[in-house]
This record gives C-alpha cells, sequence and structure tokens, in this order.
C-alpha cells in the first residue's frame, strides 16, 4: 500500500513541476496559446498561473494546435 | 463574449453581492470563534482556525450545491446564481485554510514530507470506522484546487467548454470526499454527534433539492403539446410570458425561450455558447437577451450577439393566433433573422 502511495505522490509531484514549468513559459508567451491574451493586462497572467500549472497538459495541446493552423 | 480578457468581470450587482457575502463570512467566522471559546474554552487558536474555516467552506460548498436546484425551482434565487464563481473560489481558499493548517498541526512535528504524512500516517485503508479520513480532505482540496484555478472564461475558452463543464462537475466528487472526510472525522475524533447531524441535514436537502428540481423539469418537458396539421405546436398562451422575460419549452428533444418584448415575440435556442447558461432564465436588457450567468448578450430576432462579438444561437418561427402562442419545431441555423411574431 505505501508503495502504492508513494508512486502516486510522485507522479502527482511530476505533474505539478512540470506544471509549473508551463506556467513560467506561459507568463513570458501567453499570447501563442491565446491570441486574445495579447490585448489583455498582463496581471492577468499572473492569476491565470495556478489554473495553467493544473491543466498544462490541455494547453499545450492548444498551443500545438495554434502552430498548426 | 469579449476582445481581452478581465481580471474579474464584476458590475455593480456583483459587487454587492460580494460585499454581502464577505460580510457573511466575516460574521460567521466571528460567531463560530466566539460560541466555540464560549462552549469549550481550552482548545487551541489552531484547533480553532482549522474548524472555523473547515466548517465555513462546508458551509458555502452547500450553498453552492444548491443554487443551481433553487434557481430552476424558484427564478428568485437568479442573482445569488450570478455569483456562484466568487463564492466558489472563496470557499476553496476558506478549505485551503482548514488544510494548510490541519497539516501544519498534525503532519510537521516529524521528519517526513507532511503531505506523504497525510497518507502514510495512518495505515489503515481497509478498514472502515478507522479509515485515514484526512486523505479524502486532501483529494477534496485537489479537485477544488483543479475547478477554483480554472474558474476564469480564459479556461472555458482554452481547455473547451466540455472539457471544463466536466472538470467542474467533478464538484460532486469533492462534495461526496468532504461529506465521507467529515463523518469520518467526526466520528474518529470524538464522536460529534451534531456534525454528523449537520451534514446530514445537509446531504439531504442538496440531494432533496436537486431530485425536485430534476423532477420538475422532467414534468415540463413531458407536457404533451398539440401538433397542428400545419407543423405549428401550440405552446402556451401570450399573457403566460412576462414582459421582457421568457417562457422555456422542450421542442424536438432542444430547449427553446420564447421571449416577449415591446409587443412581440421572438424564440431562440435556450443555452449560451458560452457556458451553457439558460437564456431562457435571463431577460432583455437594453434590447438583448441577456445570459443570467455571465451576461452574455443576444439579439432576440437573430440570436446573434451585438458587433463586434460573434456568438450566434438558433432562432425559431413563431405565430401568435387567438392568443395563444405557436412554433414551428424546426430550428433555422444559428443567427438567422427571423421576423418576430406580433402580439
Amino acid at each position: 500500500m505505501e508503495t502504492a502511495i508513494l508512486t502516486f505522490l510522485i507522479i502527482l509531484q511530476i505533474y505539478f513541476l512540470a506544471g509549473l514549468a508551463f506556467g513560467v513559459y506561459f507568463i513570458l508567451f501567453a499570447k501563442r496559446i491565446d491570441p486574445l491574451m495579447g490585448n489583455s493586462k498582463k496581471v492577468i497572467r499572473l492569476l491565470l498561473f495556478p489554473g495553467v500549472v493544473a491543466t498544462w497538459p490541455f494547453l499545450i495541446k492548444r498551443l500545438f494546435q495554434n502552430k498548426n493552423e | 463574449m469579449g476582445l481581452d480578457y478581465k481580471l474579474v468581470l464584476w458590475n455593480k450587482h456583483k459587487k454587492k453581492y460580494d460585499k454581502i457575502f464577505a460580510l457573511s463570512i466575516v460574521l460567521y467566522l466571528v460567531l463560530f470563534i466566539v460560541l466555540t471559546l464560549l462552549l469549550n474554552p481550552e482548545g487551541t487558536a489552531e484547533t480553532l482556525i482549522i474548524r472555523a474555516f473547515g466548517s465555513l467552506a462546508i458551509l458555502m460548498l452547500h450553498i453552492i450545491l444548491i443554487i443551481g436546484p433553487l434557481c430552476r425551482l424558484n427564478p428568485q434565487f437568479l442573482p445569488i446564481l450570478y455569483n456562484r464563481r466568487h463564492l466558489g473560489v472563496s470557499m476553496f481558499l476558506a478549505a485551503l485554510i482548514h488544510g494548510t493548517f490541519a497539516i501544519i498541526q498534525f503532519h510537521t512535528l516529524g521528519n517526513t514530507n507532511p503531505i506523504v504524512s497525510v497518507f502514510t500516517s495512518n495505515l489503515d485503508y481497509g478498514s472502515l470506522t478507522n479509515f485515514p479520513f484526512q486523505v479524502l480532505g486532501f483529494l477534496a482540496l485537489l479537485i477544488l484546487f483543479f475547478m477554483a484555478s480554472t474558474s476564469h472564461d480564459f479556461f472555458l475558452k482554452n481547455l473547451s467548454p466540455k472539457i471544463w463543464k466536466g472538470l467542474h462537475m467533478m464538484v460532486y466528487v469533492a462534495y461526496a470526499l468532504i461529506t465521507l472526510h467529515v463523518f469520518l472525522g467526526a466520528f474518529q475524533q470524538e464522536t460529534s454527534l451534531p456534525t454528523i447531524g449537520i451534514m446530514l441535514v445537509g446531504f439531504i436537502l442538496v440531494s432533496g433539492l436537486h431530485l425536485t428540481a430534476a423532477f420538475k423539469e422532467t414534468k415540463n418537458d413531458n407536457i404533451k403539446k398539440k401538433k397542428e396539421e400545419d407543423g405549428w405546436l401550440k405552446v402556451c398562451q401570450v399573457r403566460e410570458i412576462m414582459e421582457n422575460r421568457a417562457k422555456i419549452f422542450t421542442v424536438n428533444q432542444e430547449r427553446v425561450a420564447i421571449f416577449k418584448y415591446q409587443g412581440k415575440l421572438s424564440a431562440i435556442h435556450n443555452v449560451c455558447k458560452h457556458q451553457g447558461g439558460p437564456l431562457g432564465e435571463g431577460k432583455i436588457v437594453d434590447g438583448c437577451v441577456t445570459c443570467p450567468w455571465h451576461g452574455y448578450q443576444y439579439l432576440p430576432q437573430n440570436g446573434q450577439s451585438p458587433p463586434p462579438f460573434t456568438e450566434k444561437v438558433a432562432t425559431y418561427e413563431l405565430r401568435v393566433q387567438n392568443g395563444w402562442v405557436f412554433i414551428k419545431p424546426e430550428a433555422f441555423p444559428e443567427g438567422t433573422e427571423v421576423e418576430p411574431a406580433k402580439i
């Protein structure tokens, strides 16, 4: 049981660390994910940061979709 | 609907409700602390904070969960619905304070990582009565974090409405986890019967209201409407619809809102393009159908958002005869101009 719990927590940690890295990218290049971010105040990026950390796989998918369009 | 993102979507009414909620939160906390100090003066400050914010978060979660069915049962509750997003984020913050203090108090004294300690300090996962209830609270907090942190239009657009909605429907999983967390916690720590009783009443209230609202909607959906020979459906009398308001009907398995305004009637699809809000529960403001959830607007005669916005919903043809309203069940493509029916 303990091994399963530790594995779950390590996966969770990796997920959020990757999210933090993508969050930094978002702060710098949010416009590449959503062009509307270019018209919005920069402080909004900080407000959105926790959500970006939480949902980064979906936003990476969005980023690639935008690049392919 | 917008050409940029706003930090917080505030307007006069939302500010008013936010002030009321903030004041209510402060009053609740003061009341809880004073009562606890009077009834149990030996408790520590950390325990007081954990219980005050934990109970506050549960109370707010119950309010959040009953707002939806209450609005479907009685439109007078709609103003609270407009503020649900801010209430949800505030509830998460209260739960976060509760969780943080609980982890600090119970899991930071040893050498183990506090989060690991939450999961491993009690490994009696096979037991029902001694199950590690704090794990349930932690998982619920994790779900609430995902929800609160994505409570912005940016995520609704970029995650897609389907994924966003799915994520936010997880509130029911969080509610189940929190209910078990409180039940087990109250049972294991001190067998607190009042806590168990309050949670039980809350559960009955939440499930009862959801079932009642679902029953009412099913009943409305099943009302047989007489289909006329020429393909028109007789739905209601004109006087049944209030001025600048709508009545909602199910036509061809789709919900349609019929609005009355300035001596005319127009019908549009009931589902807002923004977040699936019920347009028929909104009203006409400045000549536009205004969604009760976040204020997205559509022109009643063509279902189009006023320029420069681009959202569109389907429209329907109406006819008025001897005070009765008839509708053509086939929807026009989204944004199609339809001549309003004169009353």
